[in-house]
């Protein structure tokens, strides 16, 4: 690999940094504890023969799959059946990002940004723009397939979710917050 | 391969040897004990194998073959000690449950440490969220046990590490602190190369502003 501008740790102050970084850290081992007694409370569902690793593992991905299968079946052929999805949803073809916009209507607003699992909740990532139409702040997402926990920050102080999508179910997390579902 | 036990639920001080003698007690802190059946020099793939045959001592001794060394870079990526275990742990689990599925059974420990990258990417997530909705910064600095006269600056590591964004975090520690090249990074991450180097020398040069004063004094 050629040398550039970062291979190297060129000053002292770097080089004491990753000197500090690399000193042992010591976790607790009843971390592994934890662990085993975890993977030994999933295997008593599981088959107990010399190959039950493999089996519960297969019998664990049949599941996931067949479950999968029956919720694009069922979404296939009950698109708008349910009196209200939990979940704002975008379907996309593919797994590429696509676009999403998202909109606020905030006139007495001077800055609105929105934060969530898709840009690590920054606050200053992703600002919405006002529009000509007084008071609507909007922004284009590209997002990938997945769920996505959001809301809107106004002013830099005040949470709103979107008031267009779904809350959150069974959100904890302090604050108002919308899902976003992108299949 | 070895001869396996007929399952991997069995309790671990009680499994019979591989070789049919008794297997020796074992503990989870001394789980690679030499002159035991699970020593420090069994290859990965040897242990791996032992796993999938039903032997969960195997297991625990990759884990403890692990734990401190990939915990380091959990506990700097999350910045404490609690959230670091936990996503320990978690990967452990996770890497228990596909172990079917790491192909090159001999790399077990780049496999398992790609696990624990997205796991303290998800963990950091709910970190970040977590601290927007308090509205301060953690009181918890990273702490490794070293000597006092260390602390501050330790500290000011921790808290200039805080500050960093999670992917240039991460991308200055799989370099400099856990020695990946960028081929090996961008393999871990999903990341090109050229956006990797960038995260690099960004972390670098925010690190060096954010600690040059603590440095001169």
């Amino acid at each position: 690999m050629p040398a550039d501008h970062d291979d190297r740790l060129p000053d002292a102050l770097l080089q004491r940094v990753v000197a500090e970084l690399k000193q042992p850290v010591r976790l607790d081992p009843a971390v592994d504890h934890r662990a085993l007694e975890e993977i030994r409370a999933e295997s008593s569902g599981w088959h107990a023969s010399a190959n039950g690793h493999r089996w519960g593992v297969w019998i664990a991905s049949a599941a996931v799959a067949a479950g999968l299968l029956v919720a694009v079946v069922f979404r296939i052929d009950q698109p708008s059946t349910a009196a209200a999805p939990a979940v704002a949803e975008v379907r996309l073809e593919d797994g590429a990002a696509k676009p999403v916009h998202l909109r606020l209507e905030a006139p007495a607003s001077s800055k609105v940004a929105v934060v969530g699992d898709f840009n690590d909740w920054d606050p200053v990532a992703t600002p919405l723009h006002l529009t000509e139409k007084g008071g609507v702040w909007t922004v284009e997402l590209q997002l990938k397939p997945g769920r996505y926990h959001y809301t809107f920050l106004i002013d830099g102080r005040r949470w709103e979710r979107d008031p267009s999508e779904p809350p959150a179910p069974g959100s904890d997390f302090g604050a108002p917050v919308s899902v976003l579902t992108v299949i | 391969m070895s001869n396996s036990v007929p399952s991997h639920e069995a309790d671990l001080s009680t499994k019979p040897a591989v070789t049919g003698s008794p297997h020796p007690p074992l503990t989870l802190s001394q789980p690679e004990a030499e002159g035991g059946l699970l020593r420090m020099s069994d290859s990965d793939a040897a242990l791996v194998a032992r796993t999938l045959g039903g032997d969960l001592s195997a297991f625990a001794a990759l884990m403890a073959r692990y734990r401190d060394k990939f915990g380091r870079y959990a506990f700097h990526m999350l910045g404490n000690r609690e959230d670091a275990q936990e996503a320990l742990q978690d990967s452990f689990v996770r890497a228990y449950r596909a172990l079917g599925a790491c192909r090159q059974p001999e790399r077990f420990g780049a496999w398992l440490f790609r696990i624990l990258v997205n796991r303290c990417r998800t963990v950091r997530r709910r970190l970040q969220r977590d601290r927007q909705f308090d509205g301060d910064l953690p009181d918890d600095v990273p702490s490794n046990g070293a000597r006092p006269d260390s602390f501050e600056w330790r500290d000011e590591i921790g808290l200039a590490l805080d500050q960093l964004r999670p992917h240039y975090r991460e991308a200055f520690l799989l370099r400099y602190v856990e020695g990946l090249d960028y081929a090996e990074m961008s393999e871990m991450t999903g990341a090109k190369e050229p956006a990797l180097r960038m995260r690099v020398k960004r972390a670098s040069d925010q690190l060096r502003e954010l600690l040059r004063d603590v440095h001169a004094g």
